[in-house]
């Protein structure tokens, strides 16, 4: 009894670590770094794990996952509440749909997919906000953003390709 | 194929209707929360201060070691520019002696014709400190989250950085505080060039340099004029120091904050009591 209630704990945690690490990794982003203009640089976190678990463990990284990630950053911004997390929702339906052509995809596909997607959402994001706001929004420190990014995939591939091996063993990856 | 294959299938259908519907309803929820942001809904609020208590420790936490990392950094910076700093503060100290001196005879003559005027002086501000645990986890928004213990702290109240106001608190829980800061696109603040005293309004645009907006004439300002609040619409009390004029290209004119505010450890959060509650609490008192 205590062991399959065990298993199931380990099954249900193991089940949420695209999640956890993901809320993790972007709790870690939003920590001050008082250095000078680094700001522009904060790279966006949130956006590039659900890429990439949305990608390659869609089954473990539901949309409900998507919400709770864009609903934090909606949290720690003055954005309006919803923004991140509609944005967070077409990555996902983005990605999704993507997943099926580049499954077995090289590492550097998977970095250009994300320029795009990226930008994509850095657009959209800019151009909703421009509406919601009423008034033309300056673009340059959204893209040095984009940016810094699209640099930090390949850490943060890296990072969660480890969690993976780390975590999720042969049994729950149904690649 | 037998009533179980059947079975199998439609169950399987209904699954994925299931989350179809799902995806929709979560879409949905979004457009709701973005609306519902527009027109300052309570509900919002009250989700936002209960994910900002919820999440507010694990930032505490993991903000911890990160600062450890950045003391031991700036510990030998500091070391490193120790003998220009300190022939720096010598001279400045020089200087603050002969400006001391000068505030003293100030303050006796303000004294006098205040006794004159039979001015009365408003009620002293209240201040508390914070910590700051986190910044902006948006590229379009500049804000900051600080931790406020068990201290009181309104919606509106003035935070001061080092040397002049940031921003303002937009959202308040049982222990953290959201900081809006100047150089937010939500910040407008009434503010007056010092020396020509021309009215206009600092407006964040998500830069490091909010604009100076609705300036009658560009001849009331000058690059290096020093921006100060106007008191204009109650929020802010006047003669606050915001900034200096950065530069004016083609009508744009753009201001530098005082502070630092990329490093910024702990803020001021000043309570003059000019936030709406404290308004209506002193209305109801005199009631």
């Amino acid at each position: 009894m205590r062991d399959s209630l065990s298993e199931k704990f380990n099954l249900f945690f193991i089940e949420r670590i695209p999640l956890l690490s993901t809320l993790i990794l972007m709790f870690i982003s939003f920590v001050p770094m008082d250095f000078v203009q680094l700001d522009y640089f904060r790279p966006l976190i949130g956006l590039l794990c659900v890429y990439y678990w949305t990608l390659k463990r869609s089954d473990l990284f539901s949309y409900c996952s998507a919400f709770m990630v864009g609903f934090f950053i909606d949290i720690y911004s003055s954005s309006p509440l919803g923004l991140n997390i509609l944005l967070m929702l077409c990555v996902t339906t983005i990605t999704y749909r993507l997943a099926h052509y580049f499954q077995g995809a090289s590492f550097g596909a998977g970095w250009f997919i994300f320029g795009l997607v990226g930008l994509g959402m850095m657009l959209l994001k800019w151009l909703l906000l421009m509406i919601y706001f009423g008034r033309i929004l300056p673009a340059t420190e959204a893209f040095f953003n984009y940016l810094s990014t699209v640099m930090f995939y390949p850490l943060i591939v890296l990072i969660n390709i480890k969690l993976q091996n780390r975590f999720l063993p042969q049994e729950y990856v149904n690649e | 194929m037998g009533r179980r294959g059947v079975f199998l299938i439609k169950t399987a259908e209904l699954k994925v209707l299931a989350r179809r519907l799902l995806i929709v309803f979560l879409f949905l929820t979004a457009f709701f929360f973005i609306l519902f942001s527009k027109v300052d809904s309570v509900v919002i609020e009250t989700a936002n201060k209960a994910a900002l208590d919820v999440t507010g420790p694990v930032m505490q936490v993991i903000e911890y070691p990160s600062r450890i990392i950045h003391r031991i950094y700036t510990f030998f910076y500091d070391i490193s520019h120790l003998y220009i700093e300190n022939r720096e503060l010598r001279s400045e100290n020089k200087q603050m002696m002969l400006l001391q001196n000068k505030v003293r005879a100030l303050e006796v003559e303000n004294q006098l014709l205040s006794r004159l005027l039979n001015y009365v002086p408003p009620a002293g501000a209240t201040f508390i400190s914070a910590k700051i645990i986190a910044e902006s986890g948006d590229n379009f928004t500049h804000i900051l989250l600080v931790f406020i213990g068990n201290e009181k702290v309104k919606k509106g109240q003035i935070v001061l950085g080092d040397e002049s106001v940031i921003g303002r608190v937009d959202e308040v829980s049982e222990h953290y505080a959201k900081v809006i800061l100047v150089t937010d696109i939500n910040s407008k603040i009434p503010v007056v060039v010092e020396r020509t005293r021309a009215r206009a309004i600092l407006s964040g645009d998500n830069t490091m340099m909010p604009k100076l907006i609705f300036l009658r004439s560009a001849t009331d300002v000058q690059e290096g004029d020093v921006i100060v609040t106007s008191g204009v619409g109650g929020m802010f009390p006047a003669g606050l120091p915001l900034g200096f004029v950065n530069s004016i290209q083609g009508g744009e004119i753009t201001v530098e904050t005082m502070s630092d505010i990329s490093r910024i450890e702990y803020v001021r959060i000043v309570d003059y009591g000019l936030t709406n509650d404290s308004v209506a609490e002193k209305s109801s008192e005199s009631e």
